[in-house]
């Protein structure tokens, strides 16, 4: 029914496993462990490769050379950088809520790494391919407002709190344009379900069907992972970073660890849903295919972000609300239409 | 029933977007801006005291410090003051020499405008691109001084060398640059819808209010007053060259910037013109070793990048000046900033702090 | 530099204010004023059509030992002139009217002068040190000053009088 190399290779080890246990349902949580454990890998090096990345291309945008002094052409950086972050000392600020405090950057993590088991790699490489998944992934990326307003409200600093409810405001102005954006790749689908809205991809991409969808979904995607332009929340010249002001060292880097965390999930979010997945011509397997295509997307959006100055928050709050949400609205009437007059014709 | 409160936000003075040291009590009502109260002094060094206990050619270095990134500007005010005391006649080559180092230290001073602007919209890549452009005048510095950045340069009745032929030379190479520099700043900023729109009718200072509060400078000019020292006093040999005065219309963040950017290209033509007509000649008046100026007291003023710099010189005819009192121009301007930032949201103080280009060496002095 | 008020001009002050003095021998002479005085020739010369000084470019003050001396450097754009006032004020309690009455503009020069030279202005809309500490008890520019020694007392820095001068 699938084809493809990872899914022959898992169908393999669960063939071995099967032969050792015996048992199916331990065989499906080994299974399930191992692709959590290998998701979670993806996630950590994703952050390792992307801080390297984005200080590499953010050097080339800006004409200097970037990170050149640990390793071969500055390769080791990112883990010099982790290893700084780990010794540095851990200040607890005075007059903060202890709990809200440190819970904040762990759960922050904990959304951006779920997600991940909605993503579909390859042909039959989805470890959660649930009927309501582009629902439930909505769902939970919206999650992470709550801990960036704990962070802010709990660091008893005027930065902090200031930042913590800029998020609020702009995730409720953004996830509903981008919630319409989506309804249209919905209503082409048929399907909430992610390895149905890829399979529906494998003659014409969504990007040339959806066109008003993807450039929606693009805006509201570098705002939901705040990334410049719209990284109001961090801000770094006007509220310092703020939910993160007061946070040092591994606490420090566990909020930097989900922000590269994001960035890559709308890299696999725009190709999933616009750029055909893993589709692509037969002489690479699809998940080369999905990962070229998801590392074109990040590219795109580290550009887009240094090169913009940052928005002010009353421009981008009614630029979210009168004029996406129109667009959204608008694009979901035509899709609509445009399905009618298909299915008669 | 829900209640606000307003707070008060202490910007500074370590925070990065304040330029150096100066602290900002911001009252803040949400997002919106109440007042602004500038509190400074955190650089505070006494250079006004320094300077009545060392001689006069001990101050010109202190004046270096006093504007860091125009130092040049600052020499030349005080060493015009101290001649003007002591009736020191320049030579006229060196007048060339001092014209052509204040403009293109104009242009740097600028360029750290543009690139701390840039910073505090949050594009670093614009902050790269000036201090890139920065860096080739504080080359031509290096070459003709040694030093980069505080050059004490200017001294009292000229300066201190010659200019070389390879900085004449790279002189010239930077101003046919100016015109490319421009453009691809226009490309890269100036013609970027967000940048247009955070600037664009942003804490708007009208003519009134400008003069009212005594600003000079860039500042001014770009609330429409017609106020260039350069052009009314024709100091030094600024008399010999001919070229405009930019001015803005509304006063906002955008015409600030468009002023300064307009300057750049103005500072550009009159170093062109210094060059064309370089006179030859000495570039060191005959200034008495131990210099007494007679007793009495002298005020001078230049047009600084950031605007009025005055300094008051009293003299009792020994070696030592008696009193110095330096008229700052970011110090004076610094008023304007309460009235600039009302009503405004936070991130537009932001962009008032950079457009009012306050710099803290020259504010505390 | 502009043209200076010429000494007609000085004359006809001279003849307005009682304490108006110049010293003719000077090219450009300060005119001199008393402090009772300061206020309404400020707002003449502020104020009449054909001086217009529009502009306090400079504001200090010096330290003469046995008085203290303001000094005012107008200027008016429209008729590219200048002008120097003076006002000796008496060293046990240099008090002078606030120019802040006619030049919003000089609020922090007025400021600043107090923090350093220690003049008080009358009627000065905020009058607080602007540089230097708010408990600090001296001030820097005064001929006769000796530098405080810091402390910190109960985590608060204080400013106190050396002890013994050697």
């Amino acid at each position: 029914m699938h084809s493809g190399i990872l899914y022959s290779t898992a169908q393999a080890l669960r063939e071995i496993l099967m032969s050792f246990v015996g048992i199916p349902i331990i065989v499906d949580i080994i299974m399930t462990v191992i692709c959590a454990t290998i998701l979670l890998l993806i996630m950590a090096t994703s952050a390792l490769v992307f801080t390297l990345g984005e200080r590499k291309i953010c050097a080339f945008i800006q004409v200097r050379i970037g990170p050149n002094r640990v390793g071969p052409g500055g390769l080791l950086q990112s883990v010099a950088d982790m290893i700084k972050l780990m010794d540095k000392e851990d200040i607890v600020p005075r007059g903060i809520d202890k709990w809200l405090w440190v819970l904040s950057p762990i759960l922050l993590l904990v959304p951006s790494a779920l997600i991940y088991a909605f993503f579909p790699f390859d042909d039959g490489v989805i470890l959660a391919d649930v009927n309501v998944g582009l629902f439930l992934l909505i769902a939970i990326t919206s999650q992470t407002i709550l801990p960036f307003l704990m962070g802010g409200y709990a660091s008893n600093s005027k930065y902090s709190l200031i930042g913590g409810m800029r998020t609020v405001a702009q995730m409720l102005g953004y996830e509903v344009p981008m919630v319409f954006a989506l309804m249209g790749i919905v209503m082409l689908t048929g399907s909430l379900k992610m390895s149905a809205i890829v399979e529906a991809q494998s003659n014409v991409w969504f990007i040339v069907l959806q066109p008003l969808a993807f450039f929606i979904y693009i805006v509201t995607a570098l705002v939901e992972s705040n990334r410049p332009p719209f990284n109001l929340v961090e801000g770094e010249s006007e509220i310092i970073a703020g939910p993160f002001t007061e946070y040092t060292g591994m606490r420090w880097a566990l909020f930097f660890l989900a922000e590269f965390s994001n960035l890559m999930c709308i890299g696999i979010l725009t190709t999933t849903l616009f750029l055909g997945g893993w589709h692509g011509p037969d002489f690479l397997p699809g998940f080369a295919w999905f990962w070229i295509k998801t590392f074109i997307c990040v590219l795109f959006y580290q550009w887009v972000g240094w090169t913009f100055p940052r928005l002010r928050i009353d421009t981008m709050l009614s630029f979210g609300w009168k004029v996406l949400l129109p667009i959204a609205l608008v694009n979901v009437l035509l899709t609509g239409v445009g399905i009618y007059i298909y299915n008669i014709m | 029933m829900a209640q606000t409160e307003k707070f008060v936000l202490n910007m500074g003075p370590q925070h990065p977007s304040t330029h150096g040291v100066l602290q900002v009590q911001v009252e803040l009502d949400g997002e919106n801006i109440v007042g602004a109260k500038p509190v400074m002094g955190y650089l505070h060094r006494g250079i006004e005291k320094l300077m009545e206990s060392r001689t006069y050619a001990q101050c010109v270095p202190y004046t270096d410090r006093l504007d860091y990134v125009s130092a040049m500007n600052n020499n030349l005010g005080f060493c015009m003051a101290v001649e003007k005391l002591a009736a020191i006649e320049v030579p006229e080559r060196a007048e060339y020499i001092r014209v052509i180092c204040a403009e293109l230290n104009r242009i740097a001073s600028h360029h750290v405008f543009i690139g701390s602007l840039t910073n505090d919209l949050g594009s670093a890549t614009g902050m790269i691109y000036a201090f890139r452009d920065r860096e080739k005048i504080l080359d031509l510095f290096n070459i003709i001084c040694g030093a980069r950045m505080t050059a004490h340069y200017i001294r009292i009745g000229g300066v201190a060398a010659d200019a070389q032929e390879e900085f004449l030379r790279d002189t010239q190479a930077f101003v046919d640059y100016v015109p490319a520099m421009l453009d691809e700043y226009d490309r890269i900023f100036t013609g970027n819808e967000i940048f247009q729109a955070r600037m664009k009718g942003t804490s708007i200072i009208t003519k009134e209010t400008a003069l009212k509060y005594s600003m000079s400078g860039p500042n001014i000019r770009a609330s429409g007053v017609d106020y260039d020292i350069r052009k009314i006093d024709k100091y030094g040999a600024y008399g010999k060259f001919d070229f405009n005065i930019p001015l803005g219309e509304q006063g906002d963040n955008w015409d600030r910037y468009i002023v300064r950017l307009k300057e750049i290209q103005e500072s550009a033509n009159i170093i062109q013109q210094a060059l064309d007509n370089m006179p030859e000649g000495p570039v060191m008046a005959k200034v008495p070793k131990v210099l007494k100026p007679p007793k009495g007291d002298a005020y001078h003023r230049v047009e600084n990048t950031r605007g009025e710099l005055g300094f008051y010189i009293v003299s009792d005819g020994s070696t030592k000046p008696y009193r110095v009192h330096i008229r700052r121009p970011s110090f004076v301007n610094l008023q304007a900033l309460d009235s600039m930032c009302q009503g405004m949201l936070l991130a537009d103080a932001v962009t008032a702090f950079a457009t009012i280009d306050p710099l803290m060496g020259e504010v505390d002095c | 530099m502009g043209t200076y008020f010429s000494k007609e001009k000085l004359d006809l002050l001279k003849a307005q204010f009682d304490t108006a003095e110049y010293d003719a021998e000077q090219a450009e002479p300060a005119i001199y004023i008393g402090k009772e005085q300061l206020l309404d020739l400020m707002k003449v010369l502020r104020e009449t059509p054909t001086y217009a000084f529009d502009r306090m470019s400079c504001l200090t003050a010096v330290d003469y030992k046995e008085y203290y001396e303001m000094v005012y450097c107008l200027y008016s754009r429209r008729y590219d002139l200048w002008v120097t006032v003076k006002v000796k004020l008496d060293h046990d309690n240099p008090e002078v009217e606030s120019m802040t009455q006619i030049w919003e503009g000089t609020n922090f020069e007025e400021r600043e002068t107090y923090d350093l030279m220690g003049i008080k202005f009358l009627n000065h809309p905020d009058l607080r040190r602007i540089l230097l500490p708010d408990n600090y008890e001296a001030h820097p520019l005064q001929k006769d000053f000796v530098p405080l020694e810091p402390r910190v007392e109960g985590g608060v820095l204080t400013w106190h009088k050396p002890k013994n001068l050697s």
